[in-house]
């Protein structure tokens, strides 16, 4: 059955063509009828700011749908109006000179890497398939990657923000410049909300530039605590690119195959740039904290191997999770967690999946991850559950109770009305 | 006008503190009338001097039960008046500053929020890690302020400002309750609610403890000092290095008036003749830095500079950073008074920023002199004033209003990491609609639905005019 069968929806429907047009109101397709009831598609961020009013008036529930994916994961029921970024994709304002940018928020980050790369600059925030992934749901959902260790995440690049908030209201925060302390900090309120306080239709980074060369250092261990003992002598010695360790299944899947991977559990995976001297140097600075079992790929070899990391398969599994603990802790919670995985390894974060479980075993994992998260002092939040293992999860850990009546508050502040992505945060937010 | 101390209120407060955790004698409350930002005064009527959490929790207790307000202080630093009192109880952190925790594996510390800064960078310089945010400032703000203003410094070029180094805070909220926001980890479950706490001004509760984040120190550096005959020049030569894609630890600039302050204070060699003067410093792996550098003094030099110095050894490095941490102070050499301004303009914008300040300087005719943090575009006229003569003051004030105003002309904005305290509060329209401004104040009201925490700072009232011609408080005319 398609979501358009059903009348009440095309009353739905009906009313947002007369505010936007047909053009701009379509069917939820096959995956998204879990999200959303009908599909927005506005062209200005005027016409997205009408859009949120009439939810407000309505008292209709709304979602922007970034890729669509994340949504998926962590609704229950659908909104009634899923809101698609795609055609407020312009780059508003890109100033290479400055190392600065100002995008719309469908843009995806692949398109605006592909834009900046021919500055030799880019967007270091390497979030899984960024083709896939709009500005805003980078922001929306704090996606990151494997560059997280040497150039921070969305957290530390987004340098300006405008999103729609309560009954339509236009909200800037931050600016075009690297530095600002004008004002509250919204965009840090913004990155990982998970669209529930609003709408964020604009924002500004501040761009890096691509390093002169890169290469990749693979070695294999037979053991977890040995792969992240080399792990943080490799990041104490060199100022590493990235620093990833991943379990056998992913290794094996390399492009290439490294020959490491084959009789080792586990391999680790770091990531060298600079000019040619800073990465010889480093290489032989990596060689000495790790042992002789090393090869180092360059060039296509190099970038394919980041690329396999980078998009982690823990998403397209049946249950997959992202733990975050104190970086020392990493190793003793994976090495119990009986998973797969891909970790960014000094700090302290790793995507956990299993694939063809039963949702009783799915569910005992969740269950274990968490707690070993729980005991290691940090969280676990559930990123992929099929169908068939969803119900009954909770996707979302739960912060302290002092933290979390501050974020209720923020929440009933910022969104009155409870119309944004409701129900489905944490704490049930 | 302050509202007046119960008493009893007093009393309430006097019994939970020792003795020498409440200062109420006039002549001692009057250190307290400002801070840097001294053109604006107010003494507190209380200065509350705690030496924990439960003390500040039971304080607030007391002050929220009779609808008190009340100002955050640290070591009094700040230069937009964060910590001027326009409340009547000030409660200062300069008891709370203990090193609680050190975790050299995590790259981690945790501190009460009145360790002064650079007790953090020495506390852990024997595990060959730092902490980076380093305000010129440092030997004597605190952490706690650093939060509060979300200070950078001059390493802050590659390193980024104090919210990209804060992990976790514990924050006592205006009605006494404690709340710890993040952690040790990464990132927070939910709501980054640090991020919002660092910067609010003190604008949210009293910060008592954090968790900060400490890198490794670079294996070497290289310390450059170019030296140009036009400021021009060397803004270009910054431009030029920024698009080059090299990322230096910091490139600072001086020009010469205050070329000419710190060689009479530090006896630094640099030519008093000289327009201005970067301090280019890169740090990094030995392997690749004298490539760096080389490329960096070409650079520099094709953009004008007439000569260019590398430190000769880490004496030396020391001294020019002396120099340029210093270099506000050395200003007193030049005025009975000074006002410090911070603004930020995109980087290639400099230039503009720089002709613009040269005519503001002629228009009201004050000195005005520049020590800043380049490669970031946060610039620092210092203008030169004397406050016995109230149409300097006057003049002085307006030409600070000038310079943010041409910042935000050229794609800028108010303030790069010294906070719009009461100094820019009248500007913030010029950057932000009444919508943005709402907003803002929604997130505050999350924290301190009351307003008692450090009232009267950040967001103006609705309706407040933009320019405001002369001080409105108890000023020094
Ligand atoms: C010579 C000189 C050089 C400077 N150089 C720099 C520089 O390079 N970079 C830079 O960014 N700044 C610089 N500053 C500005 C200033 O030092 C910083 O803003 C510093 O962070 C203030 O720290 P403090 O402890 O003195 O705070 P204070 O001045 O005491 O307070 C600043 C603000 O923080 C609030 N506050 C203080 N402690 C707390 C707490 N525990 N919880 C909640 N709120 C609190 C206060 O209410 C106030 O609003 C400089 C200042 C001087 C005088």
């Amino acid at each position: 059955m398609t979501a358009a069968g059903l009348p009440h929806e095309s009353r739905l429907s009906d009313a947002f063509v007369s505010l936007l047009g047909r053009e701009c109101v379509r069917d939820a397709r096959a995956d998204e009828i879990g999200v959303a009831r009908v599909i927005v598609e506005p062209a200005t961020i005027g016409e997205i700011a009408e859009v949120v009013q009439k939810c407000a008036r309505d008292r209709l529930t709304l979602a922007p749908l970034g890729g669509g994916r994340i949504l998926a994961q962590i609704r229950r029921e659908p909104v009634s109006v899923g809101l698609a970024l795609r055609r407020c994709a312009r780059v508003v304002a890109y100033e290479p000179e400055d190392l600065t940018v100002a995008v719309e928020a469908g843009l995806t980050v692949g398109q605006l890497n592909e834009l900046a790369g021919g500055k030799g600059q880019r967007l270091a925030v390497d979030p899984p398939l960024p083709e896939r992934t709009t500005i805003g749901s980078l922001i929306a959902a704090a996606r990151s990657g494997p560059l997280r260790l040497s150039e921070g995440t969305v957290r530390d690049l987004l340098i300006g923000i405008k999103y729609i908030g309560r009954e339509g209201r236009v909200v800037n925060a931050g600016g075009r410049v690297v530095k600002n302390v004008t004002g509250y900090d919204l965009m840090k309120v913004m990155t990982g909300s998970y669209g529930t306080l609003g709408v964020i239709v604009e924002a500004a980074f501040k761009m890096r530039p691509v390093p002169a060369n890169y290469t990749v250092a693979l070695a294999g261990f037979a053991r977890l605590e040995e792969a992240f003992d080399a792990a943080f002598r490799s990041s104490h010695g060199a100022p590493l690119l990235h620093c990833e360790i991943v379990s056998r299944r992913i290794g094996l899947a390399l492009p290439g195959s490294p020959a490491s991977a084959n009789d080792r559990r586990f391999l680790l995976i770091a990531g060298l740039g600079g000019t040619r001297a800073e990465v010889d140097y480093q290489l032989t600075q990596i060689r000495g904290a790790v042992g002789t079992l090393i090869e180092a790929l360059d060039g296509a070899a190099a970038e394919a191997v980041y690329h396999a990391i980078r998009d982690c398969p823990a998403a397209e599994a049946t249950i997959g999770a992202r733990i975050v603990v104190a970086p020392s802790a990493l190793a003793g919670a994976l090495e119990a967690a009986g998973a797969e995985f891909c970790a960014h390894a000094v700090s302290g974060i790793a995507q956990l999946f299993l694939d063809d479980v039963d949702e009783q075993a799915a569910h005992e994992a969740v269950a274990r991850w968490r707690a070993l998260a729980h005991r290691a002092g940090g969280h676990l939040t559930v990123v992929a559950a099929r169908d068939s293992v969803r119900a009954g999860l909770s996707m979302f850990d739960e912060p302290g109770a002092g933290a979390l009546a501050l974020m209720r508050r923020l929440k009933a502040a910022f969104d009155p009305s409870n119309i944004f992505n409701p129900g489905c945060y944490v704490g049930g937010i | 006008m302050q509202k007046q101390i119960d008493p009893r209120v007093m009393a309430e407060l006097r019994e939970i503190l020792d003795p020498a955790g409440v200062v109420s004698r006039p002549g001692e409350l009057n250190v307290y009338e400002c801070d840097g930002w001294t053109i604006e005064k107010s003494v507190p009527q209380l200065l509350l001097r705690p030496r924990s959490t439960a003390e500040v929790s039971a304080l607030l207790r007391v002050l929220h039960r009779h609808n008190l307000p009340f100002v955050p202080r640290g070591a009094g630093t700040g230069l937009s008046g964060g910590c001027l009192p326009l409340a009547p109880v000030m409660i200062c952190t300069s008891r709370m500053n203990r090193i609680l925790a050190i975790d050299a594996r995590n790259r981690r510390i945790e501190v009460e929020s009145g360790v002064v800064n650079l007790n953090v960078s020495a506390a852990v310089k024997g595990a060959g890690l730092f902490y980076a945010p380093d305000p010129s400032s440092q030997a004597a703000c605190t952490i706690g302020g650093n939060i509060a203003e979300n200070s950078g410094g001059p390493h802050t070029l590659k390193y980024g400002v104090t919210t990209n180094h804060v992990l976790g805070v514990e924050i006592v909220l205006p009605d006494g309750e404690v709340v710890e926001l993040g952690g040790s980890i990464e990132e927070p479950c939910g709501y980054d609610l640090v991020g919002a706490v660092v910067g609010a001004e003190g604008t949210m509760g009293i910060v008592t403890r954090a968790t900060l984040r400490l890198l490794r120190e670079p294996e070497t550096h290289r310390t450059l000092l170019a030296i140009f005959d036009q400021v021009e020049a060397a803004t270009r030569a910054v431009s030029a290095i920024v698009a080059s894609g090299i990322i230096p630890g910091a490139i600072e600039m001086i020009d010469h008036l205050i070329i000419r302050a710190v060689v009479d204070a530090f006896h630094v060699e640099l030519p008093l003749a000289a327009g201005a003067v970067l301090i280019i410093e890169l740090d990094g792996l030995g392997a690749g830095i004298d490539e760096q550098a080389g490329r960096v003094t070409e650079m520099v030099r094709a953009s004008g500079a007439s000569e260019v110095r590398l430190a000769r050894d880490e004496a030396e490095r020391a001294l020019l950073w002396k120099a340029r941490k210093r270099a506000f102070g050395a200003v007193g050499r030049l005025a009975p008074n000074y006002a410090t301004h911070d603004g930020v303009v995109p980087r290639t914008r400099l230039p503009e920023i720089l002709q613009r300040i040269t005519r503001i300087s002629q228009s009201h005719q004050l000195s005005i002199g520049n020590v800043f943090h380049a490669g970031d575009g946060n610039i620092h006229p210092i203008v030169l004033y004397d406050e016995r003569d109230p149409d300097q003051v006057r003049r002085a004030i307006a030409a600070g209003h000038d310079i943010l105003k041409a910042c935000v002309e050229l794609g800028g904005s108010l303030s790069g990491e010294h906070g719009i305290g009461v100094e820019k509060i009248n500007q913030m329209p010029l950057v932000f609609t009444p919508e943005d401004l709402a907003a803002m104040v929604e997130l505050r009201h999350v924290f301190d639905p009351d307003e008692r925490s450090n009232p009267g700072k950040v967001i103006p009232q609705p309706g407040a005019c933009v320019e405001v011609a002369a001080p409105r408080r108890q000023a020094a005319l």
